[in-house]
């Protein structure tokens, strides 16, 4: 076990190396910080002057070798806009993308699951024609359209729903609000949770649908037939359970990618989490922030990795991580 | 009253180019203690009708006539709910794959438990007890124990037993055992097959047991019905059927099986079947270019291994004492003479495919020699040298369903290796491969042709055209026929005969099938754990063999010849 | 399955019930405004930009400020006169305190003068001014090294700082005066300002909280707003959408696209003024020799049909230009139209020998400036008429900016806004002979050249009286016009939108910083 997470560190220090390094190399290609930091009639010596003082003009490998040093430090640089170390900033804006991402994940879990299953169990059953169909559409209908439907629709028109930011925030600890806790938080987070799942949704609708068909056909659940185990028990005991283990290792992966598409999401809503902040930085040409960003995912895939690697290890006897027994 | 009576059964597979009759008019019956053999080639429908009897048909499959009696009621008109309270609870179930039958992430007494809840509506506590008591009675120690696994801790023949547990739970009245000891080992077949005879015997319960293997039928079963393309050709005792069998169907797949009391030149061909080779031309390898092999350095000995030793490591860790290993192979020593066929016979884990693997160059030993026609193998600086001999060695694989390029034509996968190669002139491949295709059985028209339009036979056959377009010296056959029908399998190591005989081919024959090995094979090594026991010629080997275990395999083999032939 | 959707009726009756009460509870006094973005410091020294400029004038005062029809108001200067060539006097408002409870003197006066002298930022602007000199305890003097006619426009900018608010060590020991551009000050996360406004709480990029400051010496205001809720609202469709859900009562800036949706809803009023930013291209002579040729370039400006470009692309929201000044600057010459006449560009080619044309580079943002990339495409699409072969580029401003800096292509998109409010601003930075050690023409990627535009220009920035400075101006005007210096193509529009009963209508002005603590809501 320690010697699984000892490992994991190592890949999370390597993955972050390189990008960083990656990162570093097309920083200039990203825009003149300078250019944001300063109006428009300033002059060019002064810019210069200013870039020098904040060693932009230094070599490549300077700059890198001061920043690797740094971040071994525990710092990864201050963005130039919100003024702060770039990993508090991140971290302050971590708790509304994170809330995000599991409302989403919430949606996914409770839509697809049983959706896919019920068009593996009846695929003949004209609901379930309907939610292959719904699905393949849905798969192609971009995020941050489904967003802009979604506000039209619920708050512009009907006037239900809140049509952007997190709204009332409760505290919790930290810098962690939560919006779960109080109405108007969860109000704020329906609309962007869903255009968020609306990607995912009817990918996993497909994967469900495909992996319970494939264990339906498996021996074990005619087994269980013979057995002469209700139809309820063997999909929902025993194909169902095992239609979870990839259904596990393909969702952490687009769970990682969903933190990627909170990107579009979090503009269109202006929630202030680290998509926008990002889109933002960019934007911006915030460097030190986007490197930061990008280092930060990269751990974030390690992690989320990690935790569904764990997560299969529980579920799937078969898997021995904890390195017990034998 | 018999306790299971099937009456004219019919079942069908609609399709879009009509209906399939998989089974047509069989009629048996099974009484209580009794075990009917359903004996049949794949495709017979044998284990269709195990299926349709608790009207567990795979789609589109349904029963479209007959009558199906328990215990003289009509089961065969039970809605779903009806046959699902018949299905575990009078009638048990055992599948062929016990790796496959039992869900992985739920435990024994959680699939266990469920069964007897389910059938028997006891009380959990009660449920939990009953449990323990099954799994003794099939032969589990420490039940109390193992009940908590899951059934990746257990060994293959001890996951049977726990899946007979199960179809025992619900107390049934019969059992259908479909193919219950294929996937095991010999020596673990027999305990299974004494099991289901003795809960048979011992608790009057009637079994049907669905196989394709003769000596299972021998060894077991009261009564045998045979099947053939769906039709009931023959019924009757054992005996009956197997030594005086009626009909010509069943008298070819007798002639086919292979035995272990003598050793014959050829299988006798199993006519009924299929007329096989229809004219094709016959090349005369002596004069052809794949009999034009390079003129070597014979010395006698063609293969030479010494000392292979190599290991696996199941656990990693980052010390080195922490880690564990299994030695998959321990000091193997042999030598195989040109043109003989050695056969390397052991059970399942024993570490014979791994020595072909490495022979093969698949995989290399930690430590130890393999000389091919003095030429060493491992860690030989020359690697122009080593290349060429892996060349002469060509290896036909168990599963001829993944060994081959499922997106190329079978012309394209026979000439690969010569163009590869450079072995023939781009102008003569097209009809070497012809010839090929001509003289393994299959004809030049087949070329053209995909993989899956293929049989499990005719892939085999394939992948051996693919073998000898290397122009081999040695041929590696890693159980070449254990996925094949009887009849097939004959003709399938009829062929191999021929071919080593007309090209004076090396065969390497590793199988775990002893009757085969018997057959083929010159001279045998058996092998346990990685080390080998006892080598020996054929005669003495199954004769007079000299080691505990061989003698113990030996014994324990169904024998399909004890009704004398 | 009916028992679950009797649940989640009842989950979406109780969401509908929640979101009716949180619309009956909104106070009539709060202001939820809504922008593109918020300010990124609350040191309004540390960056010259609309958005820091909408701060100042939120939570400060400057001495005096810009009227709808670019005339000067007094606010922290009761009054002000010409002392001499070089002098301005300026009486200053009696019991007036900053946020912090220490009253305004003299000396915050002086303290901040000398602050802008030192801020990157401003300092150009203030290049001019030699002294902020104490009169006495209400009246200071600005002093200018030679005679300097903007000197009322640069007081628009002097918004007294607290000097002893921001005087002393922070927490970590830094001088709390300092402007630090790439990180933390205590200036740019603390302000004392005279502003109607206190800021009473910030998260950068998710909302500012303004609330009213209640010894606000500017009592005769009807400013009724007790509250401002601040929220960067980045994406137009949202913004809009916030606006016409009542999620927040005043969005700025609006699309053009938008303004159907707007206009069309009878909750909601739409403001929009022509603004004071030039949108332009320019020529590089140095790159292309065609250039060179005034009827070449003259050619050019015939072919783009910029009263098109406002029509189609900017439906409207622009007015076409055919000079740098807007209306209401001295230097705006009513003489000086756009001149669309596409035979006359042909014909014009033929004359300079270029019948068939030639292909050029084009550069252009594609975020900064309203519909950037669709006018540069259309304005492509205009020259390919005349033979000119258009390969165009666009990208972020974040990449432009470089990309501007090295000229990198032949015609490129420049916008601008006049900082002074005034002509010579335009000319200074777009118009004149480029020059590293005075940095004028620092954007004149054309580098068009002319001696009369250089001269009159800095001779204007001498002349104190308005009439003869006009005449200046114009004159420019109509030389880079004869010369055909550069592309005009429109001023764009600014445009805001409120819920009714927020009366926006006379608190906005053209230099798009609304006069919030003056806005009443009904």
């Amino acid at each position: 076990m320690l010697q699984f997470l000892f490992k994991r560190l190592l890949q999370a220090a390597i993955v972050m190396l390189i990008i960083s390094l990656l990162s570093f190399s097309i920083k200039d290609k990203l825009g003149d910080p300078l250019r944001e930091m300063t109006g428009m009639s300033v002059s060019t010596a002064e810019r210069e002057m200013l870039r020098k003082k904040m060693g932009l003009n230094d070599p490549f490998l300077v700059q890198y070798g001061r920043f690797v040093k740094k971040a071994l430090h525990g710092d990864l640089g201050t963005s130039y806009f919100h003024k702060l170390p770039t990993m508090t900033v991140i971290l302050k804006k971590l708790p509304a993308t994170l809330e995000l991402t599991f409302a989403a994940t919430l949606i996914i879990i409770f839509t697809s699951i049983p959706l896919g299953v019920m068009a593996a169990i009846k695929p003949n059953h004209w609901f379930s024609k309907l939610i292959m169909a719904f699905s393949i559409i849905g798969i192609s209908i971009p995020v941050f359209v489904t967003a802009l439907a979604l506000i039209y629709v619920f708050s512009v028109k009907l006037g239900w729903m809140p049509s952007f930011g997190r709204g009332e925030t409760v505290h919790l600890f930290g810098y962690w609000d939560t919006n779960f806790l109080s109405k108007d938080g969860i109000m704020h987070i329906i609309m962007p949770a869903i255009a968020l799942s609306s990607i995912m949704v009817p990918l996993f609708i497909r994967l469900v649908r495909a992996e319970m068909l494939e264990e339906l056909s498996s021996e074990y659940v005619k087994f269980a037939r013979a057995k002469g185990l209700s139809r309820t028990k063997v999909y929902f005991k025993h194909a169902l359970k095992n239609t979870m283990l990839p259904v596990i290792t393909v969702g952490g992966v687009q769970i990682g990618i969903m933190v990627a598409y909170t990107i579009l999401t979090e503009s269109v809503f202006q929630w202030p989490g680290m998509g926008f902040m990002f889109l933002e930085a960019v934007n911006r040409s915030d460097i030190p922030l986007i490197v930061a960003y990008i280092m930060f995912v990269g751990f974030l895939f390690v992690l989320v990795n990690t935790l569904v690697d764990l997560l299969y290890g529980i579920i799937n006897p078969t898997v021995n991580l904890l390195g017990k027994g034998q | 009253m018999s306790l299971l009576r099937i009456d004219h059964l019919n079942i069908e597979f609609p399709n879009r180019y009509g209906t399939k009759l998989a089974v047509n008019d069989v009629s048996l019956s099974i009484e209580p203690g009794e075990i009917l053999g359903l004996v049949g080639e794949s495709g017979a429908g044998k284990s269709t009708i195990g299926n349709g009897i608790v009207q567990l048909l795979s789609q589109p499959g349904r029963v479209s006539g007959g009558d199906v009696y328990l215990n003289g009621e009509l089961i065969s008109d039970f809605d779903d709910e009806a046959i699902r309270k018949v299905r575990g609870s009078r009638i048990g179930f055992i599948f062929q794959d016990p790796m496959t039958s039992l869900n992985p992430l739920f435990t024994v007494e959680d699939q266990l438990i469920e069964t007897i809840q389910n059938c028997l509506g006891l009380s959990a506590e009660k449920a939990k007890q009953r449990a323990i008591e099954l799994l003794e009675k099939v032969g589990i120690a420490d039940p109390e124990i193992r009940i908590k696994q899951y059934p990746h801790q257990f060994s293959g023949g001890m996951r049977q037993r726990v899946v007979i547990a199960i179809a025992l739970a619900g107390e049934p009245e019969l059992i259908i055992a479909d193919e219950p000891t294929t996937a095991l080992d010999v020596s673990v077949q027999d305990q299974i097959l004494q099991l289901i005879k003795d809960l048979c015997i011992n608790m009057n319960v009637g079994c049907m047991l669905v196989t394709h293997d003769m000596g299972v039928i021998a060894n077991v079963t009261d009564r045998v019905a045979v099947l053939y393309r769906g039709r009931l050709v023959e019924i009757g005792s054992t005996k009956q059927v197997l030594t005086a069998p009626k009909h010509e169907y069943t008298k070819s797949l007798i002639s086919a099986v292979p035995i272990v009391s003598k050793r014959l030149d050829r299988f006798p061909l199993v006519e009924y079947i299929e007329a096989e080779e229809k004219g094709l031309k016959h090349i005369d390898v002596s004069t052809h270019w794949i009999g034009q092999i390079k003129k070597h350095n014979t010395t006698g000995d063609l293969l030479t291994i010494k000392y292979l030793n190599l290991s696996f490591i199941t656990r990693d860790a980052f010390f080195k004492k922490n880690r564990r290993s299994i030695q998959a192979t321990k000091n193997v020593t042999f030598t195989i003479k040109e043109g003989e066929s050695f056969g390397l016979v052991g059970e399942s884990g024993s570490g014979k495919s791994t020595i072909a693997r490495m022979v093969a160059g698949l995989q290399q030993p930690d430590s130890g020699s393999i000389i091919f026609d003095g030429t060493e193998l491992i860690n030989n600086p020359d690697r122009d040298a080593v290349a060429e001999a892996h060349l002469q060695i060509q290896m036909i694989f168990q599963n001829p369903y993944s060994s081959l390029n499922s997106r190329m034509k079978i012309n394209d996968i026979i000439a690969e290796p010569i163009l590869f190669h450079g072995l023939a002139k781009k102008s003569d491949v097209s009809g070497i491969v012809g010839d090929l295709l001509d003289h393994v059985g299959l004809g030049r028209k087949t070329g053209l042709k995909y993989p899956h339009e293929f049989s499990g036979g005719q892939r085999q056959r394939i992948s051996i055209a693919r073998a000898l377009a290397c122009r081999p010296r040695l041929l590696i056959c890693d159980e070449p026929t254990s996925a094949l029908d009887v009849s097939v399998q004959a003709q399938i190591l009829n062929l191999l005969k021929d071919l080593q005989d007309e090209l004076g081919l090396t065969m390497l024959f590793i199988s775990h099938d002893l009757p085969v090995i018997r057959q083929m094979c010159d001279r045998i090594a058996i092998m346990k754990k990685g080390e080998v026991l006892e080598l020996a010629e054929n005669k003495e080997f199954f004769e007079h063999p000299q080691n505990p275990y061989t003698r113990e395999l030996l014994e324990l083999m169904p024998r399909f010849e004890q009704y004398g032939q | 399955m009916r028992k679950q959707l009797g649940f989640i009726g009842k989950v979406s009756a109780a969401i509908l019930l929640g979101s009716l009460m949180s619309m009956s509870t909104l106070s009539a006094k709060t202001l939820k405004l809504a922008y593109d973005a918020d300010p990124v410091t609350l040191d309004i020294h540390e960056q010259l930009s609309g958005g820091i400029l909408q701060l100042a004038h939120m939570s400060f005062d400057p001495l005096v400020r810009w009227t709808k029809d670019f005339k000067f108001e007094p606010r922290l200067a009761e009054s002000w006169e010409r002392v001499n060539d070089t002098t301005v006097r300026f009486k200053l408002r009696k019991g007036v305190k900053f946020h912090s409870g220490n009253p305004l003197t003299p000396a915050d006066f002086k303290w901040t003068f000398d602050r802008l002298k030192q801020s990157p930022d401003f300092k150009g602007i203030f290049s001019n001014f030699t002294d902020l000199n104490i009169v006495d305890d209400n009246t200071i003097e600005l002093v200018t090294d030679g005679p300097y006619p903007l000197v009322m426009h640069t007081a628009t900018y002097i918004f007294p700082m607290d000097s002893k608010f921001y005087t002393g060590k922070d927490e970590s020991g830094k001088d709390k005066s300092v402007i630090v551009k790439n990180g933390a000050s205590f200036a740019s996360t603390h302000l004392s300002g005279t502003g109607p406004f206190k800021v009473t709480s910030r998260e950068q990029g998710v909302k500012v909280v303004f609330e009213r400051f209640k010894d606000y010496w500017d009592k005769d205001s009807k400013g009724n707003v007790d509250k401002i809720i601040m929220t960067p609202i980045k994406d137009n469709q949202t913004r809009v959408a916030a606006l016409l859900s009542g999620d927040v009562d005043f969005i700025a800036p609006v699309a053009p696209n938008e303004f159907g949706q707007v206009e069309s809803n009878d909750k909601v009023n739409l403001v929009t003024m022509p603004g004071t930013r030039i949108i332009t291209f320019q020529m590089n002579q140095e790159r292309r020799k065609e250039f060179k040729d005034p009827k070449v370039r003259q050619a050019i400006v015939n072919a783009i049909n910029n009263p098109g470009i406002v029509k189609k692309i900017m439906r409207g929201f622009a007015t076409a230009a055919g000079q740098m000044s807007p209306k209401g600057y001295l230097g705006y010459n009513e003489a000086l139209v756009p001149r669309f006449d596409l035979a006359k560009a042909k014909k014009l080619m033929s004359e300079s020998g270029y019948p068939d044309g030639f292909s050029v580079t084009m550069m252009a943002p594609n975020n900064r400036y309203v519909n950037d990339e669709k006018i540069a495409q259309a304005v492509a699409a205009m020259l390919s008429k005349i033979n000119i072969k258009v390969d165009l580029k666009t990208m972020p401003k974040a990449q432009y900016w470089p990309e501007f800096d090295k000229r990198a292509a032949d015609i490129m998109m420049i916008g601008w806004h006049s900082d002074t409010e005034d002509s010579a601003n335009f000319y200074e930075f777009l118009a004149m002979t480029p020059n590293k050690e005075t940095g004028k023409g620092a954007y004149n990627s054309g580098n068009y050249s002319n001696k009369f535009v250089d001269e009159t220009t800095m001779k204007a920035n001498k002349e104190t009286d308005p009439k003869k400075r006009a005449a200046m101006l114009q004159a420019v005007e109509k030389q880079m016009y004869d010369d055909a210096a550069f592309v005009p193509l429109h001023w764009q529009n600014l445009a805001w939108a409120a819920r009714k009963g927020v009366n926006i209508e006379p608190v906005v002005n053209a230099l798009n910083f609304p006069y919030l603590g003056d806005l009443v809501i009904e």
